[in-house]
């Protein structure tokens, strides 16, 4: 028995050498993805002098804490947009999700008749859009998407790289046998997608689901688009903001003056900014775990599959 | 099912399409007058006018109109949280002066660019809009574009109906550098800021240090670039291996030490065309006379490289300073903590007494020319109203008010007295903490002559302010803004050509008797004579009609 697993082992793996090479090399990869992250977290650790004197480095002269203080004393704002982060995300999420599989689940299906049609009208908005300006007038003035949460949430309701991603995973994983035995059984349409197509689907929903959440949450350019009330700004537009202010006065101080210098002086610093980056990728960090196995099934679904 | 699907689908979009259909066409409509026809869109502005307010008979300035209107205005640069104190106060101002009401868009240095762009594309009803020479809502680009209405257009004339006051109060190089080609013809689009509207460029000394190795301010006053040398060494050798005597802005060094000032319209590829100033008396013509040249291939700059390799090559300047990503920053923190001794910066009045206390140390402005007005400066800070604005006669009221009503405008910029600022004994400004909830950007709302001085300025300040600013001499070419639209495609990609030559040649960091041949070959190459060219005929042109 033992023997015998070991022998099977031996069989699915890659020789030594080749072993600690792709050891090396992944590993190298993961710490690439996690120092970034660290060095943030450190950056936001150290004091203001500290950055001033030697910048960014591992090994800070002077830990401080102000910056957390001083966003923790942002206060009503920042937990404000704390919550319209999750409402956005989360409402926005359930209904994107909801109208992709929706729209994956009508290209699927081989007896619908203008499938060719409906993807190639999603498949064209990938390659072609409007432009910046018509958008902007459509949504604002058109739909009314202006100062509230509409404005955060329907732009991007639908995206047709999802239903695309959605429409393949239906594809492979769902044999066309399944739908027919469902119609012989009396189930009606709505009842085979939500009952049956639905359930056995998760993985690709979650896949889904997850890549929607990010785009929602990390998303601050409709914010700046569409809304001016800041009792309605997500944490991202928050970082964003102070960002691009201090963007634009560096490249334009020569043409502002000596008042450029004064107003940056008084814009939160780096270290500063860098909490405020903490606050934002701790929440989306902790929901990877939730999707992450669904994600990994997802990938190894259509292979395995025979 | 299927049937009541489909035939509820179709229903939806065919809604759908004539919904869209009846919008679009309202949509284009507002969007297509300031583009194309200019003078119906004069004509409707017009009509529209008298329809809304038929008892506006005798456009007289001071009268109060009869319709009440929301008039929304545009903003750069603001950190507002809280608005509510404010406003009231300044509504119940207006209303009783004007029937309008204000609905102020308070805009930031991160969002103005983008929103200011796509509300005056997408027509929105904002009827004033912050615009200069540097935003990406550009005076000059969208005057011509028609986005902004002609104030002095001999069909409604505006301005000198309704904002006389202002033409009465402006300094004369103000009105002249936003007199532009435009739309509707050679004219006025927008209301010039009086704010600190002249260039000065100085050297920035630091004179704690100065004085350590027994130097004082006049042996720099009295020294130029070229014979710094000396000071520099012994500094550099006093301080040591990691000291940078010379805190340089490479760009700003170049036209410092050359006399060479950026033509307007040519910001962002690295001014690749200049005009040369006099240096001792601004309002004459300089060296070349009124010609734009080529400034790379000019013996000032070959000097100035040689001069400034020499002294990167001695450890004078940083080398972070030919990095892009790192120069301002290294240079701010350079300048707080008095790691230099000359540095480059262009003044704006009392600057170096902000600098003294800031900095902690004793700051020195050694200015290299006499102050002047470009039509960069000129047009630095401006309020424009937009052509889809529904009331632009009140708009301009409104305008003429804040710029001459000192209470309104101190409302506005500074919020309300006793609670955002109190006044002291001599009637300087002392602002409360509730002031970090209400900053909008004084420079970009007016006339800031009207404010009462803040703390340590002096009560006399606005008069020293007035006197330096409003006697600055205006440079001959003053109200040229090249247009680079016959040459757009050489344009772009001379700028990238610059962009890789400019600032290591400016900072020292690359060897000029080998670059700048290179250099010129490739501007050469990209149509540089072509450009210089089409820049020395429009300014030919211009003068022309100046009539010089």
């Amino acid at each position: 028995m033992s023997r015998e697993k070991t022998k099977r082992n031996r069989l699915q793996s890659v020789s030594i050498p080749t072993e600690i090479i792709f050891h090396i090399i992944v590993g190298g990869f993961a710490l690439a993805c996690i120092i970034p992250f660290i060095f943030v977290i450190i950056i936001s650790f150290s004091s203001e002098e500290s950055i001033r004197l030697i910048g960014y480095s591992f090994k800070p002269l002077k830990w401080s804490t102000e910056a957390y203080g001083f966003v923790l004393q942002m206060g009503s704002q920042l937990w404000r947009s704390y919550f319209n982060s999750f409402l956005v995300s989360i409402v926005g999420t359930v209904t994107s999700v909801l109208m992709c599989i929706l729209y994956a689940y009508a290209l699927f299906r081989r007896d619908f008749k203008y499938r060719k049609f409906f993807m190639f009208f999603a498949f064209f908005t990938m390659l072609f859009g409007g432009g910046l300006a018509p958008t902007y007038m459509v949504c604002k003035q058109m739909l009314g998407l202006s100062d509230n949460y509409a404005a955060l949430i329907v732009p991007a309701l639908v995206n047709p790289f999802f239903i695309i991603i959605m429409r393949t995973f239906l594809q492979t994983s769902v044999p066309e046998e399944l739908i027919e035995a469902a119609a012989i059984d009396g189930s009606g349409e709505y009842n085979t997608l939500f009952r049956i197509i639905i359930p056995i689907s998760k993985p690709g929903i979650a896949t889904v689901s997850l890549l929607t959440m990010i785009n929602y949450w990390n998303d601050w350019f409709l914010t700046m688009l569409y809304v001016r009330d800041s009792s309605k700004f997500p944490l991202q537009y928050l970082l964003m903001k102070v960002q691009n202010q201090v963007d634009f006065l560096i490249k334009n101080s020569s043409v502002i003056g000596v008042e450029a210098s004064k107003i940056l002086q008084d814009l939160p610093g780096t270290s500063l900014r860098m909490s405020l980056v903490v606050f934002i990728v701790v929440p989306i960090a902790c929901a990877y775990p939730f999707f992450q196995r669904y994600i990994i099934s997802g990938l190894t679904i259509g292979s395995v599959k025979g | 099912m299927k049937k009541v699907l489909s035939m509820l689908l179709v229903l939806a979009l065919a809604i759908g399409m004539l919904a869209g259909c009846k919008k679009t066409v309202d949509v284009a409509d507002n969007a297509g007058t300031p583009q194309g026809g200019t003078s119906t869109n004069q004509g409707s502005t017009n009509t529209g006018s008298t329809d809304t307010g038929k008892t506006d008979t005798k456009p007289a300035d001071t009268s109060r109109p009869d319709t009440h209107v929301v008039l929304k205005m545009y903003l750069e640069g603001s950190n507002v949280t809280d608005d509510k104190a404010v406003l009231e106060k300044v509504n119940a101002y207006l209303d009783e002066k004007l029937n309008c009401e204000l609905q102020p868009i308070w805009g930031t240095w991160g969002d103005f660019d983008q929103g200011a762009v796509l509300s005056l594309q997408g027509a929105e009803d904002v009827d004033i809009y912050f615009t200069c020479s540097w935003t990406l809502n550009e005076y000059n680009q969208f005057a011509r574009d028609g986005y902004y209405v002609r104030l002095d257009n001999p069909d409604n004339d505006l301005i000198h109906k309704y904002g006389q006051d202002i033409l009465n109060l402006l300094p004369e190089v103000l009105i002249k550098g936003s007199t532009i080609e435009g739309a509707d013809g050679y004219g006025i689009y927008a209301v010039n800021g009086y704010k600190d509207i002249a260039c000065q460029n100085c050297w920035d000394v630091n004179v704690d240090l100065l004085k350590k190795y027994g130097y004082t301010i006049e042996d720099i006053e009295k020294a130029d670039y070229y014979s710094f040398g000396d000071i520099l060494a012994k500094v550099k050798a006093g301080e040591g291996e990691n000291f940078y005597p010379l805190l340089i802005e490479g760009a700003v060094l170049e036209r410092m030490v050359d006399n060479s000032i950026i033509v307007a319209g040519d910001s962002g590829s690295n001014n690749l065309l200049s005009y040369y100033i006099n240096p001792t008396k601004t309002s004459e013509q300089g060296a070349y006379g009124n010609k734009i040249l080529n400034k790379f291939a000019t013996d000032e700059f070959k000097k100035f490289c040689e001069k400034t390799r020499e002294y990167y090559l001695a450890g004078y300047i940083d080398p972070d300073m030919a990095n892009p990503e790192k120069a301002n920053d290294t240079r701010s923190n350079k300048q707080l903590t008095g790691q230099y001794l000359i540095g480059t910066q262009s003044y704006s009045l009392g600057y170096e007494i902000q600098a003294s206390t800031e900095r902690g140390f004793e700051v020195a402005m050694v200015p290299t020319t006499p102050a002047y007005v470009d039509t960069t400066s000129s047009q630095g800070a401006m309020m424009a109203i937009s052509t889809a604005s529904k009331n632009p006669e009140r708009a301009m009221m409104f305008l003429n008010l804040l710029n001459t009503d000192a209470y309104l405008f101190t409302l506005l910029d500074f919020g309300v007295e006793g609670i955002h600022y109190n006044l002291n004994e001599i009637g300087e400004v002392e602002f409360t903490d509730e002031r970090s909830n209400y900053m909008p950007w004084t420079n970009g709302l007016g006339n800031v002559t009207l404010l009462p001085p803040q703390k340590g300025q002096g009560a006399d300040f606005q008069e020293k302010f007035k006197a330096y600013y409003g006697n600055a001499d205006e440079i001959p070419i003053l109200g040229f803004t090249f247009n680079p639209e016959n040459v757009e495609n050489e344009f772009g990609a001379l700028a990238n050509v610059a962009a890789e030559y400019f600032l290591p040649l400016c900072t020292g960091a690359v060897d000029p008797s080998e670059k700048i041949p290179e250099f010129l070959a490739k501007l050469e190459a990209n149509g540089m004579q072509k450009v210089v060219d089409e820049a020395n005929n429009q300014l030919s042109n211009f003068l022309a009609a100046q009539g010089k």
